[in-house]
């Protein structure tokens, strides 16, 4: 029981930042799908016109802070699942580690993408 | 105690049919966030062919685009997005407190308003592609 | 009119007004179902009168080798006018089986005893008119936890959750002597923490969790309602508070509550419990804002 009184409160912290994010997300991902699917459809998508979106640095910023909330928001969330489900010890400690690699890579390799979009590199 | 006796999994899912509103929506919610997140991770894969060049992404994305089944997914990664749009925005009321007398309608609620949008935006999602 | 239920003439209050403040949402909600409920019941009860009530009961006792594999018991019992689930249970005992296991005491929904599952929902047997559930009724013992002896369950590690919030109110230290006098609370505080006074530690709200029941080490929607009572409470210091605040937000306390509602909906007490964890989620966000 002594870990109860531990003063490191990991909860409370990545709680707000997932409510903080998916009040982001709810915007952003709303005009992402109205974007790429009603104002421009999908299929007429070609690398030109994604280079002419990405040009613009605000378009870019909020690209790439959609993809940090979001790789934060969803995996957060499937490491929130899995405590739930009473994942603890070790096997914990190797899914964080695991996800957090993956977060990681899944964003540097994203905003490397948005840099060859924006013809930046 | 040692000689209890556990009824394992049969309490919880095999009980189905008894869940209330709330627990449906934690499904829903905890469903849609599990493909939205592996999504995000295909989604960046695909478009990384723009690291390949402006010929490798144009035609990956038209390629795919050309396939009924991927427009048929993409309704369907719609539908997922819009409920967890909408039950997140219900989640985060919860959150504040605010009218959660009124939880179990508006889950309801954002069910209906999926159905709505999505059924609404097939024409676009279907534009010009055939089986 | 022989069927309709006579309710006894209500009890003349005290003339409080302050007593008798807005009606709330929660009220409001109460009332509704109470209503209907009501209607429902002088419905079906005349139905029943005369009749029999069928009922399905688990059975399980690892010392008797007939019963070591889990099996349903078939009882029909006489119904009577007001029968409610615990009667129906104690009608069979004393009639057909003695053996047939259960805990109840006070059989007036205070001591908590007798929290079933009652036709796939945490109900207390003593406060559940038999009239009201479709037949036949299934009453089986809480789920998640663990079975000791047909509707008897393990209650041990339900009651350490609810020691873990140290469950009794404190101050940092004795009064003096000089102004020994009654502790106060106003009368909004009080109505602040009335509901969640009510608990009976009965462990329907645990047992109806779906996080508890996978992670072991949440403190569940009970212990949490019963930091609240005190957390929540004028009387308690600043330094007490914190201290309680710091148990609830481990990352085994308020922050796995998924607001699922489900302990809510199960509570026979009607305890609002989301409203009060979620109120205890935001009340630990905002302490420690304050130390960035």
């Amino acid at each position: 029981m002594a870990e109860r009184y531990s003063s490191f409160t990991p909860g409370g912290t990545t709680w707000l930042l997932q409510r903080i994010t998916a009040a982001f997300l709810v915007v952003v991902l709303a005009f992402h799908f109205f974007l790429l699917h009603f104002v421009n459809h999908a299929a007429d998508v070609t690398f030109a016109s994604t280079q002419a979106r990405m040009e613009n640095v605000g378009y870019f910023l909020t690209m790439v802070l959609f993809l940090v909330a979001g790789t934060f928001h969803g995996v957060n969330g499937v490491y929130n699942a899995l405590v739930n489900q009473g994942l603890k010890g070790t096997q914990k400690k190797v899914v964080l580690a695991v996800l957090t690699i993956a977060s990681v890579a899944l964003i540097a390799q994203g905003t490397y993408v948005a840099l060859v979009m924006a013809g930046w590199t | 105690m040692s000689q209890s006796y556990n009824r394992g999994l049969i309490e919880d899912f095999g009980r189905w049919k008894e869940f209330s509103a709330g627990m449906w929506a934690w499904i829903f919610h905890k469903f849609t966030g599990w493909m939205l997140i592996g999504y995000l991770f295909t989604h960046i894969a695909v478009l990384s062919s723009a690291v390949t060049g402006p010929e490798a992404y144009t035609n990956t994305i038209q390629g795919l685009e050309s396939l009924f089944i991927i427009r048929v997914l993409e309704v369907g990664l719609l539908a997922v997005a819009v409920f967890h749009i909408l039950n997140g925005l219900r989640l985060l009321m919860v959150d504040l407190g605010v009218g959660l007398d009124a939880q179990d309608k508006s889950f309801y609620a954002s069910l209906v308003l999926t159905a709505i949008i999505t059924i609404a935006s097939v024409p676009t999602f279907m534009d010009g592609v055939t089986i | 009119m022989s069927t309709q239920q006579q309710k006894p003439e209500t009890q003349e209050s005290p003339d409080d007004s302050e007593m008798n403040g807005t009606e709330s949402p929660q009220q409001e909600r109460l009332e509704k179902k109470e209503r209907s409920m009501v209607d429902e019941r002088s419905a079906d009860e005349s139905d029943l009168e005369g009749d029999t009530v069928h009922i399905k009961v688990f059975r399980y006792d690892p010392e008797v080798a007939d019963k070591q594999e889990p099996r349903f018991d078939d009882f029909h019992v006489p119904f009577k006018k007001g029968m409610t689930v615990l009667d129906a249970v104690m009608y069979a005992r004393d009639t057909y089986d003695s053996s047939l296991t259960f805990r109840h005491s006070c059989r007036q929904a205070v001591c908590g005893s007798d929290a079933f599952f009652v036709n796939g929902k945490q109900r207390l047997g003593c406060k559940t008119q038999i009239s009201e559930l479709q037949q036949p009724v299934r009453i089986e013992p809480l789920p998640h936890q663990e079975v000791v002896k047909d509707l008897v369950v393990d209650m041990d590690h339900f009651y350490d959750q609810m020691h873990a919030v140290e469950p009794y109110f404190k101050d940092e230290d004795t009064p003096d002597a000089s102004d020994l006098e009654e502790q106060r609370q106003s009368r909004e505080n009080r109505e602040k923490v009335k509901m969640s006074t009510r608990c009976i530690w009965c462990a329907s709200c645990m047992s109806s969790c779906n996080i508890a029941a996978g992670d072991n080490e949440y403190l569940g929607p009970a212990a949490i309602n019963k930091a609240y009572r005190f957390a929540m409470d004028d009387r308690e210091g600043d330094e007490i508070k914190e201290h309680r605040l710091r148990i609830l937000e481990q990352e085994h306390g308020v922050w796995r509550c998924q607001t699922q509602f489900s302990c809510t909906e199960v509570c026979p007490k009607d305890i609002p419990l989301t409203e009060h964890i979620q109120e205890l989620k935001r009340e630990a966000v905002k302490k420690n804002l304050k130390f960035w």
